[in-house]
């Protein structure tokens, strides 16, 4: 008798045994036959609620780790460039002191040549804040009126470790203002070409090559000649390096003048930073 | 009562992070990592089967929360990888590291597999991993499982090693 009822004690703990398994797995079973949306979808919600805090901990853990191995490798490099750029510095101070010499001297020159005066400017560098994805040839500078920047204000650019002229300023806010490129429609300038300093009107051509109109039919312009700004130009400094002759076109019988196309020195679509003139001192 | 359950939190919070590092840096190399598997075995050698049983759902549904085509497969392969465990606690010794090893080797074929055929059984979307990421990815496990055997039985029963 006690044997029996040991023996069906046995029996139910082992039932039991299997009681809770068997739930679960009836359980996972019925949530894959359950649609995603509705009762699935809340039960995700309020796992999602106790599991991912610590997910989300862990990537932000790593995320922050792999910053500091960033940083400490961006410091590194910031060390070594800070040396470079310290022994740049040092020939940077010799160069200005050869220059300003060089000025002083052309200064004396021109003084003794009884030549007009030349003309010095400083300004203001600007980083390229926006452009609108419509308009390839305007961008949007991080520096306006606060910083002294005027409207027809002259911009420049650096390109291939020159300065190089990028367009004007159209429109001035506070703290932006809008520049049109070279290669813009709407952009003109007078320019000289070549040896003999021949003085044309360059106008942006948009999609199509920007180029120099009423250069004389006759003058000697091959195509790899530098084009200059012209010292008549209101707006620019004269001798800002524009671009380069890419082709001469006489396109009819009945022309007066050369047509001549350029391949502007700065690149629209790669320009970055921004030097605009705020002001044209005469020395 | 409260003491353990609260190591038993910090155990399932420990793996769910080692089963996210683990994913997330082998799904570069086409590896699918179970780590979560290697902790819920682990778990299952050392806790009563009634506790051993919810973690080990609780592992499946956290899983599950990922998913985006089927709710329940990984809660259910879970449990089912569970029972295996239970079934194997009389006759292996988990303290041993070659048991440890096989075991997770084997449950994590027996759970991909699982997966697989509950995802195309449900969904009618073949999810099979490929039989290197799933090899790969139950070695990498394996060779786990020492290490994770190793922190769940150290933190769960203590400086003796030994399950009483």
């Amino acid at each position: 008798m006690i044997q029996q009822k040991i023996q069906k004690k046995d029996r139910f703990a082992s039932r039991r045994q299997f009681l809770l398994p068997g739930s679960f797995l009836l359980i996972s079973f019925l949530l894959m036959l359950l649609p995603l949306e509705g009762v699935v979808a809340s039960v995700k919600a309020v796992l999602s609620y106790v599991f991912i805090p610590p997910i989300r901990a862990s990537h932000e853990t790593v995320k922050y780790a792999q910053d500091v191995h960033r940083t400490v490798r961006e410091l590194l490099t910031v060390h070594q460039e800070n040396q470079n750029l310290k022994q740049r510095m040092e020939t940077a101070q010799l160069l200005i002191a050869q220059a300003e010499n060089v000025m002083a001297e052309n200064e004396r020159l021109n003084t003794i040549l009884d030549m007009g005066p030349q003309h010095r400017w400083t300004g203001q560098w600007a980083r390229v804040a926006y452009r609108e994805p419509t308009q390839w040839n305007t961008v949007i500078i991080d520096k306006g009126s606060d910083n002294g920047i005027r409207v027809r204000s002259a911009v420049l650019a650096v390109e291939k470790e020159q300065e190089c002229l990028a367009g004007v300023v159209v429109e001035v806010a506070d703290t932006t203002a809008k520049v049109l490129l070279v290669t813009d429609e709407d952009f003109s300038a007078s320019v000289q070409i070549g040896q003999q300093q021949e003085t044309g009107l360059l106008q942006g051509g948009g999609l199509m090559a920007s180029r120099v109109k009423y250069i004389p039919l006759l003058a000697n312009i091959v195509p790899g000649d530098k084009v200059y700004t012209a010292s008549s130009s209101s707006i620019f400094p004269a001798g800002i390096v524009v671009g380069k002759v890419s082709a001469v076109r006489q396109d009819d019988s009945f022309q007066t003048a050369l047509t001549v196309e350029i391949e502007p020195q700065m690149r629209a679509g790669a320009v970055k930073e921004l030097f605009v003139i705020t002001e044209e001192n005469k020395k | 009562m409260m003491r353990a359950f609260l190591k038993l939190v910090v155990l399932f919070v420990l793996g769910t992070v080692c089963h996210w590092a683990g994913a997330t840096f082998f799904l570069y190399l086409g590896l699918s990592v179970n780590l979560m598997l290697v902790f819920m075995t682990a778990l299952c050698s050392v806790l009563p089967m009634r506790v051993g049983y919810t973690v080990a759902f609780l592992s499946g549904l956290f899983l599950d929360c990922f998913g985006t085509k089927l709710f329940g497969n990984n809660a259910f392969s879970f449990t089912v990888a569970a029972c295996v465990v239970y079934s194997l606690r009389e006759r292996f010794d988990f303290d041993s590291i070659f048991p440890q090893m096989l075991t997770v080797f084997g449950l994590t074929c027996l759970v991909g597999i699982l997966n697989s055929i509950l995802l195309f059984w449900f969904t009618a979307n073949a999810m099979w991993p490929g039989i290197v990421s799933l090899l790969g990815g139950a070695l990498i496990g394996t060779f786990t499982a020492p290490l994770i055997f190793w922190v769940v039985r150290r933190w769960w029963l203590g400086n003796s090693s030994k399950r009483s």
